[in-house]
């Protein structure tokens, strides 16, 4: 297809374009989705089962915590 | 005006405006579909599905150690797996990594350009990537010997067409994942350099990625200018989900600990969540108060916590649940531009444009 106007092919990769776009669309749309009730229940679940192994949440003493300092220093 | 070749082009012209039209109003359909799908689903919001769990008491969080020696502002950092190193990038060039326990340097590499964007530690803890305004993400192997020129050995492994905005290993130190102010992410083989899969669809540059957790599979999410964050399928290259309720840049995205949601950091100053099974967001952490952006986020271990590093120099802690904020952490002095919790949950660091990294538990 020789001699095509700039017009002609600027139209075609606005058609490639947007064929790409309705593509990208069409498989987003096919996709199976969950009540949040239901995903927000896991996430909450995921939360509760973790929240003592958190040692960020539960907040864990300084002698086990490396970058807490201890009170204590042994002189050799 | 036009040549007597001309009836055929002006057919297929016709043709090809006539598809355009067709396709357009597609797409708009599609588009509408899709919302009102998502819209089915949103029965009950987050903070509901979470009235009954405790609330969290007051938190006592404080600077431990302060990393100085950078020479200009810290733009990037990263845990090492065995939980006490850590590696961080600056504007003036440096890639330095430390001993966060003891505040010890132990390498220092000084890359060819200024704005390293990005740094990793690989999994093994045997070497770190970074890059930035050379548009590369180059690999270096850590010697024990402290002596040795690290530049020697450097890897140049991915290249954009324009800045490297972030870089992660996969989960072992054959891969790394990459993306650019080209508005590509892309997967390349450490060893050889080859580019294995690239990902198209940000219609602008990329700023951050985050690799899904192992057991979930194989996809990762990435956040750009274009106000979109997208997660892609590895393999394939193929964006599946895409999500657009952001009203700036997105900066930071991290997933949930289980795999199933991520969260957000932009510039319009919100934190969100995204349910990737509802395919939606779920909730949104703000304030009036706080109209500074969001430079980087990351979760406790068990993904009640969301730390959240701002341009006001603060840090503010949400109860990812209630969607409330629980704390606000101050010590830098300029922006707070990078933010990971270590390994173990045991604490969590900042990088800030005020030269400095803290360790803060």
């Amino acid at each position: 297809m020789s001699g095509k106007t700039c017009s002609s092919s600027s139209s075609s990769s606005s058609v490639i374009h947007a064929q790409k776009l309705v593509d990208q669309l069409r498989v987003e749309a096919s996709m199976e989705r969950i009540k949040i009730s239901l995903t927000a229940a896991d996430l909450v679940r995921y939360c509760q089962d973790h929240r003592r192994s958190d040692p960020l949440l539960t907040g864990i003493a300084a002698s086990s915590n490396p970058f807490k300092d201890k009170k204590t220093c042994v002189l050799l | 005006m036009r040549s007597p070749l001309i009836p055929e082009m002006a057919t297929q012209e016709v043709q090809l405006n006539e598809t355009l039209v067709h396709l357009k109003t597609e797409s708009e359909t599609l588009k509408s579909k899709l919302e009102e799908e998502r819209a089915k689903l949103h029965d009950v919001e987050l903070h509901q599905v979470a009235e009954k769990v405790e609330g969290l008491g007051q938190f006592v969080m404080k600077t431990r150690r302060t990393l100085k020696g950078h020479g200009n502002k810290v733009l990037c950092m990263d845990w090492c797996k065995d939980k006490r190193r850590i590696v961080s990038s600056s504007q003036d060039g440096k890639v330095i990594v430390w001993d966060a326990f003891t505040t010890n340097k132990e390498h220092a590499v000084t890359m060819p350009c200024t704005w390293v964007m990005a740094c990793a530690y690989a999994p093994s803890g045997c070497a770190v990537a970074c890059g930035g305004l050379d548009n590369k993400c180059s690999v270096y192997p850590l010697s024990l010997d402290k002596n040795e020129n690290l530049a020697a050995k450097k890897k140049s492994v991915a290249m954009h067409t324009n800045y490297l905005s972030a870089c992660s290993f996969t989960n072992s130190d054959m891969q790394i994942l990459t993306s650019s102010g080209d508005g590509t992410c892309a997967l390349w083989d450490v060893e050889s350099g080859q580019l294995l899969q690239s990902f198209h669809g940000h219609a602008a540059d990329v700023l951050c990625l985050d690799l899904a957790p192992s057991e979930t599979g194989n996809t990762f999410v990435s956040g750009g200018c274009d106000k979109k964050a997208n997660v892609w399928d590895m393999r394939s290259g193929q964006c599946i989900q895409s999500f657009e309720t952001h009203e700036s840049d997105i900066n930071s995205v991290r997933y949930y600990p289980s795999g199933d949601a991520f969260a957000s950091g932009s510039d319009d100053a919100t934190c969100r969540l995204y349910d990737l099974r509802a395919d939606r967001e779920v909730a949104i952490y703000s304030k009036e108060s706080i109209i500074f952006g969001v430079s980087s986020v990351d979760f406790s271990l068990s993904g009640r916590l969301l730390f959240a590093g701002y341009n006001d120099y603060t840090i503010n802690v949400w109860d990812v649940l209630k969607g409330t904020r629980v704390s606000i952490l101050f010590g830098h002095e300029n922006r707070v531009s990078t933010l990971r919790v270590s390994p173990d949950g045991t604490a969590f660091c900042t990088g800030s444009w005020d030269h400095t990294l803290r360790i803060w538990a």
